[in-house]
């Protein structure tokens, strides 16, 4: 049995924990923060620019869709529908074929794998629909996403705003304090109550994303049934609720099968002393107490990018691999990281760490470091997920090559 | 043909203009005010926001000095709301010129200019974030000045005395009968539409723009532009203003503004006044500077970088002598008697704490010229705070804590503690739904997330309140603007803060693959 180790606890490495324990191996899952599950929208972006499964093999060498293999995303994709299966939050869609989905602010998003929810919003589904926002929510402007669709040429019914019935006069309200209003089964037979009236006409409505966090499927089908229409969601500013589902999910599992979780600490990387530096030993984590050493056969790296503390930054110019010091592929200055717009392509997106095809990071010649180091997710440089619309994608595929590579 | 005429055509709506109008106003003549942009689009806005004591003068520029001590204390009658009065300490470091201190708290004695000198023990007991190692330090009058708040109550003031403010108008043209100024032409730049307005007398208070706007009537300003950046760390480790006890020199001050505390400034020569793009060597020499003065600003993090430009008045030789240096102090051009053109002056340079001596100067000389007998009013009229544009933060939040949880007001920008309401009212009050104006009225995306929220909810509230507007057409511009601000800091905490934008525009929203908005 192989003792792994895992640093990062964000979609990369949640998925990488879930599938080491699948295969029967002890697996320990360190993690400073949450990873980035809540900020997404909850779905799995593979490629949004076209068919996913035809522009995968076109792309750069270096790409790390190409390193994993597409073999790797296939079996990454079946075991994902299996987890969310499972956990009765079914993920719809395929890799040959992106949904449409509408965002917050009426703007198309291209997604290939989206819960029941979320991908009953299809744009190009042909059942017309009506936008709903909720009254004194702060994060959900159905005008201004109805008109933006329409501009896009979408048909948009008509729009609403519905009331919540609470007694209480509150006018603030944050999707979160919803979705745990509508885990209760007395709750949503109140709303539908009160909101069936307005409904008259409506086959399909859609909301931001409020429908419960424990168990949304129920609360979906539940929800329809009253109200007697389709209903879909809409992801809303962070803390996103399709994300924070996903992250409940994964961790239940995680929990259920033996993931050891250590949270908290920082982590610096560990070189073993009796190899020549050519393996890892572990990580030493910064306990409160001072520094623990953690041993371990394989670590696998899934500390994200920069959002999440993979990559540091610095002022003068360099960047930096956080756990063990790892040359990161990058520009030096930072006068050539950004762009003059936030809605443009940036460098600095496309930095990251090099590996070859068996995850393994690569020094300046192109050989391997450590024989037993593996990388995946956002630390990999060579994309730009914000505008490929990818991140999920590689975060799912390289954790499977990783783990199948690890384990042998 | 004018289709309005006035007596007095203000040309620039910063603190200048605005304060030569507004005190126009008081001497009872007709005025109009036209700006190219919002107001605080030029160097008003830009500013450190200081209100000076008069002590960074007191050797370099004794008369700037002197104006600076008065008007310090007319504008804390005048205008106290826009004032914070954080007082100030100039500190002597090892490393500055030993004899200094002593000149330079001659020379305040001398000019006027308060001071006073305390132990350094006594400084850290109050900012016990100063550097330890400061060998000498002196109390003043500083204080910190907001000029949006300024800016907006002098435009109301001017509008309730009866004078015109015109935003988003551009003098393109100035029209000449003989030797005399007659009219200006004037395009609306929201609708390309041109005007002409007549008037006796034209003021010329274009600041860094004022040689091109004098070059409108073949009249050569030189002016040399220098631009200051500056740094807005995200919180306040000092609550004084901080001065270096040296000669004055670039990166020695810290002005605790709001809920930060800028860094400043530079000085670098440009030639646009609208060169305001900031190079990696100015970050890190502001924050290397800022250090000496408060160690711990090493781990803060930068919020948000900013340029402003100086016009530099540079004669000839012989208009005002060879050796002297380019002064900073304010400079009235009569162009009558320096050009033999009637109708004209021109003002610029200064500083914004002299704004109101500044506008007096120039209105004593208009009315002169004018054969007004009228006098200056403005240094014992206190200007009207309008309920809007007061800006406390904890004040804001002393408002949403007394109400009960019943009525609590939502909260559109979390970290400014701006109210749906608040929003809900610049819209309606302001000329246009532009989120960047709502920004500068309200502070609206100035916190630490810098309206990486807020934005959307802003816009999606402005789309309410204007369904048929182009859709989220205020969003990009808007975003555009806050990231300009943090290019020049895009590494570490700052430039995950980006990510986290882009995330969340790009990622979540999707915002890049929005239709053009159609005009
Ligand atoms: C970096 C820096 C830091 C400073 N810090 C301080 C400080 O801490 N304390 C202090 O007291 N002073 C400070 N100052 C000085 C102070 O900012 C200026 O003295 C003051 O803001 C000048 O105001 P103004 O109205 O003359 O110019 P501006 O504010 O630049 O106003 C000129 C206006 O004219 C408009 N305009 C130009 N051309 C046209 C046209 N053709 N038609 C219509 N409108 C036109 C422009 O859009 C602009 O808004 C600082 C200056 C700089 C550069």
């Amino acid at each position: 049995m192989t003792e792994v180790l895992i640093v990062g606890a964000g979609l990369t490495g949640l998925f990488a924990s879930l599938l080491v324990a699948e295969r029967g191996n002890a697996v320990t899952l360190v993690a400073q923060g949450r990873g980035g599950l809540e900020l997404s929208h909850g779905c799995i972006d593979i490629w949004g620019r076209a068919t996913p499964s035809r522009a995968l093999s076109r792309l750069r060498k270096s790409h790390p869709y190409r390193l994993a293999g597409t073999a790797a995303l296939h079996a990454a994709l079946e075991f994902f529908e299996e987890i969310t299966q499972q956990a009765e939050y079914p993920f719809p869609g395929s890799i040959s074929r992106n949904l449409h989905l509408p965002t917050a602010l009426g703007a198309i998003h291209p997604t290939a794998l989206a819960p029941q929810s979320l991908a009953q919003g299809d744009l190009f589904d042909g059942t017309p629909f009506t936008l709903a926002g909720i009254d004194n929510l702060r994060d959900f402007y159905p005008q201004l996403a109805a008109s933006n669709l329409r501009r896009a040429g979408i048909a948009v019914q008509s729009v609403l705003d519905l009331p919540i019935p609470l007694d209480d006069t509150r006018h603030d309200f944050y999707t979160s304090d919803l979705a745990h209003l509508f885990d209760k089964s007395n709750w949503r037979e109140e709303v539908a109550r009160v909101w069936k009236p307005q409904l008259i006409g409506i086959k399909r409505l859609g909301l931001p994303a409020v429908l419960g966090l424990r168990d949304p499927q129920h609360v979906l089908e539940d929800l329809q049934e009253r109200l007697g229409l389709t209903l879909f969601e809409i992801p809303t500013l962070p803390p996103s609720l399709p994300g924070l589902r996903l992250e409940v999910i994964l961790r239940r599992r995680a929990l259920n099968t033996g993931v050891h979780f250590i949270e908290g600490p920082r982590v610096v990387g560990r070189i073993d002393g009796r190899s020549d530096g050519r393996r890892v030993s572990g990580v030493v984590l910064q306990t409160v107490g001072g520094p623990r050493v953690h041993t371990a056969d394989v670590v696998i790296l899934a500390t994200g990018g920069i959002l999440n503390g993979g990559l540091v930054f610095q002022q003068d110019g360099r960047v930096q691999e956080s756990v063990f010091d790892l040359p990161v592929n990058y520009d030096q200055g930072r006068g050539y990281w950004t762009t003059t717009s936030p809605l443009d392509s940036q460098p600095y997106s496309g930095y990251g760490l090099l590996v070859n095809d068996l995850m393994q990071p690569l020094d300046a010649k192109g050989a391997p470091i450590f024989e037993n180091l593996y990388v995946a997710g956002g630390l990999l440089g060579g994309a730009d997920r914000t505008m490929e619309g990818s991140r999920q994608g590689i975060d799912l595929a390289t954790a499977y090559r990783a783990v199948e590579v690890a384990l042998g | 043909m004018p289709v309005l005429s006035t007596q007095l055509l203000v040309i620039g709506g910063g603190s200048t203009g605005l304060g030569v109008a507004w005190d126009a106003c008081l001497r009872g003549l007709k005025v109009v005010l036209v700006e190219q942009g919002d107001l605080g689009q030029g160097t008003s806005g830009r500013y450190h926001g200081l209100l000076h004591s008069g002590g960074r003068y007191v050797i370099s520029d004794p008369t700037s000095a002197c104006d600076c001590a008065v008007e310090n204390r007319v504008l804390r009658q005048i205008v106290p709301h826009t004032i914070e009065d954080t007082g100030g300490l100039f500190l002597a470091t090892p490393t500055d010129p030993i004899d200094f201190p002593d000149r330079w708290f001659a020379a305040c004695q001398e000019l006027g200019v308060s001071a006073e000198e305390i132990t350094t023990a006594e400084a850290l007991r109050l900012e016990p974030a100063l550097n330890p190692r400061i060998s000498r330090v002196f109390r003043v009058q500083d204080g910190s000045l907001d000029s949006f708040d300024l800016l907006h109550t002098l435009t109301a003031e001017i509008k309730r005395a009866g004078g015109q403010v015109w935003l988003r108008h551009r003098v393109e043209k100035l029209i000449l009968n003989g030797n005399t100024i007659v009219a200006a032409e004037i395009r609306a730049l929201d609708t390309d539409e041109l005007l002409t307005i007549g008037a006796d007398f034209f003021v010329n208070a274009t600041g860094p723009w004022a040689g091109q706007v004098a070059s409108l009537a073949d009249i050569k300003v030189p002016i040399a532009l220098g631009k200051g950046s500056m740094v807005a760390m995200a919180t306040r480790p000092i609550h004084t203003v901080i001065n270096r006890c040296r000669p004055s020199s670039d990166g020695d001050i810290i002005v605790p503004v709001g809920t930060v505390a800028v860094l400043g400034t530079t000085d670098v020569e440009v030639q646009q006044p609208t060169d305001t793009t900031i190079e990696p060597w100015e970050v890190d020499f502001l924050l290397a500077q800022g250090e000496i003065l408060v160690p711990q600003l090493a781990y803060q993090r930068p919020l948000r970088a900013w340029a402003g430009v100086r016009p530099l008045y540079r004669p000839t030789t012989g208009e005002l002598g060879e050796t002297r240096e380019l002064p900073r102090s304010q400079i009235i051009l009569d162009h009558a008697d320096r050009d033999g053109l009637q109708g004209l002056i021109s003002v610029f340079s200064g500083k914004l704490t002299i704004f109101r001596l500044m506008a007096e100067q120039v209105m004593d000389l208009v009315c002169k010229q004018m054969n007004i007998a009228a006098v200056c009013h403005t240094a014992e009229t206190p200007l009207t705070m309008t309920s809007r544009s007061f800006y406390k933060l904890p004040d804001r939040l002393a408002k949403l804590e007394v109400t009960t949880s019943h009525d609590l007001p939502q909260v559109v920008c979390e970290c400014e503690l701006v109210t749906r309401l608040a929003i809900e009212e610049a819209l309606r009050f302001a000329s246009t739904l532009d989120l960047d104006e709502v920004r500068r009225e309200l502070r609206l995306g100035m916190g630490p997330c810098q309206a990486g929220f807020c934005a959307f909810r802003a816009a999606g509230i402005a789309h309410e309140l204007a369904p048929t507007a182009p859709a989220s057409g205020g969003l990009t511009p808007f975003l555009e603007e806050r990231w300009r601000g943090m290019v020049p800091l895009g590494w570490g905490h700052t430039l995950r803060q980006m990510e986290l934008t882009r995330r969340i525009y790009l990622e979540l929203l999707q915002t890049h693959s929005l239709p053009e908005p159609t005009k």
